[in-house]
Parts: C-alpha cells; structure tokens; sequence
C-alpha cells in the first residue's frame, strides 16, 4: 500500500528536473522535451489524485492534457524547423531577436 | 503487495532517465531517455490502477510525439551541443537554486504537522475508474463540450503546424552573401524548381536575385507613375 505522499513526491521530483533543464539548457529541442518531463510530472499527480479518490475527472484531464502536448508538439516542431531554415542554428541564443 | 517495490523500482527509474536527459548534451540521447521517463510514468500508471492512460501514454507519448521529435532531430541533422560562451552564464546557479526551492517547498508541504497524515488518509481502494468503459462514458456524456473543444484545438494545431513548416514558392531571404552560383529557372508562372545539386547557396543566390528584380520593377514603376504625371 503506497501513500499518496510518495507519488506527489515522485512528480515534484521530476517537475523540478524538467524546470532546471528548461533553464540550462541552450537547445531548442532538448528545452521542448524538458517541457514534455514537467507535463508528465503534472499527469503522475492528477493520475495518483483520480485513483485515490476514486474520481475519474483526473484522468480525463490527463487525457486532454495528453492532446494539447500532441498538438504542441506539432506546432513546436513546426516553429523549430522554420527557426532553422532561417539561422541554420538550434541554439536559443541565436534567436533571441525576431527579426532576421 | 508488490506494489511498493514497483514504485520504488519505476520511480527510481524515472528519476535516473530524467536526470540522464537534463544531462545529456546529444539531443538524440536526450530523446532516448526521455522515452525511458514515459515508459516507466506507463509502469507507475498500471501501480494506480489507470491502465487506459498507462496505454495512452506509451501510444501517444512514447509513440507519437518521441517519433516526431526523434524524426525532427534527425531531420535538421542536430549535432551536440557545442560548448561555447553562453551569455547568461548566472542561469546555471539560478537553476540550480530554483530547484533547491522548490524540491523545499514540496518537502515542506508534504512534512508538514499532519499533512502527510492528511493526505494519506486516502487509501488506494480498487475501483474501477480507471478502466476504459469508464473513462469513455465520463468523455461522451458529461465532458462531451472539452472533448469537442480538443478537436477544434487539434485541427487549429495542424492548420498551424502545415503553415509553419510549409517550403513557401521563393526561399526566405538570407543575409546577403557571396553569389556564386547560378540562380535557378523558374517555371512558367514563377514557381521554383528544385534541381539536383541545388544548395542553401543557390537560395540565397536567388533571393538576392529576386530582390534585385523586384527593386528593378519597382523604381521602373516609379518612374512611369511620375511620367503619367
């Protein structure tokens, strides 16, 4: 029997490890996936939150959260390759300004 | 009864996959423990009695979005991050000390005067919740209206990422540098074929050949307005 405790501090564990690599890392793409690790931790706490209160809401809204990382994924990719057709780099620095 | 070493087994695994994609510099090993984190958050799902989302997870997550992303890398071709000034340098302390705060602030709520008690007071019970029949009849019936927003988001997201990664009919304008090579033909109504051995040069051979024209119509079209007048 598992508390509850352990699983909120699994996922502010892993929170904490996607915030600190979204601020050290200088990569577009490893940046976007540290984005992806903090969505995770947030679905870990409404999952472990559904299944102890014996509500299904939480799940449900793991599962739109899901779509929306889907749908940001695409966008993301979509921006990340226009980024580089236009600067031939991936690092933020390099598109820190919006005009070419 | 296995469930606990389950989760110490899964957890620990996602932590250290976590930890190894933070780490990495290659954005492709990034990728590959990063699948590592979503398959073991799959694990930790199944210890919840969630198995639709368990599922979900591997599909979309360690299935759809991982390929895309890998699929992204291998297009653009990405190297290692190469080390070299960064021009924030303070960031990396600055991480660090965010994570030292709030790894703090969840350990403070969790170990404070009877939370944890509070908390855990919720015992897992089998229910049947997690269970596709009943995620499903909860999606079509009383969440029916999110479900229908989601779609339109979808579509909005393809919309948006057809247009973002789009080859437009001229190539975008580089800086100009040194033309030397010859700019490609166009076809009858101005479209650009690409031909084999074409490079980011002849591009922006082009552009500039492009702008060039353009400035050429432009002043001709200037000069004739002011001999209209």
């Amino acid at each position: 029997m598992i508390p509850l405790s352990w699983y909120l501090a699994l996922s502010a564990v892993l929170f904490t490890i996607g915030v600190v690599g979204v601020i050290i890392k200088r990569n577009v793409i490893s940046m976007f996936m540290c984005i992806e690790l903090m969505l995770n931790a947030v679905n870990l706490t409404f999952v472990a939150f559904s299944s102890y209160f014996g509500d299904v809401t939480g799940q449900l809204f793991v599962f739109i959260v899901m779509t929306v990382a889907a749908a940001e994924a695409a966008v993301g990719l979509g921006i990340v390759i226009a980024i580089f057709r236009n600067r031939e780099s991936l690092d933020v620095d390099d598109a820190s300004v919006l005009r070419l | 009864m296995f469930t606990i070493p389950l989760f110490v087994l899964f957890g620990a695994m996602a932590v250290g996959c976590a930890l190894a994609m933070v780490a990495q510099r290659n954005p492709l090993y990034s990728a590959i423990s990063l699948i590592g984190v979503f398959v073991s958050l799959a694990c930790l799902y199944m210890t919840l009695q969630a198995p639709f989302i368990a599922a979900v997870q591997v599909i979309v997550y360690a299935g759809a979005i991982m390929v895309l992303v890998v699929f992204v890398i291998m297009l653009l071709n990405v190297e290692e991050e190469v080390r070299r000034p960064v021009r924030l340098r303070f960031l990396v302390p600055v991480g660090v000390l965010l994570a030292a705060i709030l790894i703090g602030e969840a350990a403070f709520i969790l170990k404070l005067p009877g939370a944890a008690s509070r908390i855990d007071a919720f015992g897992q019970r089998p229910s049947d919740v997690g269970l596709t029949a009943s995620i499903g009849t909860a999606l079509f019936t009383e969440y029916l209206l999110p479900f229908e927003v989601t779609s339109v988001l979808i579509l909005m997201a393809l919309v948006g990422a057809i247009t973002l990664a789009r080859r437009t009919a001229t190539p975008r304008l580089a800086a100009p540098g040194n033309v030397d090579t010859e700019p490609p033909e166009l076809g009858p109504r101005g479209e650009v074929f690409i031909r084999p051995g074409d490079t980011a040069e002849t591009g922006r051979a082009f552009a500039r050949h492009q702008l060039q024209r353009g400035e050429a119509a432009a002043s001709a079209k200037r000069t004739g307005e002011e001999g209209e007048r």
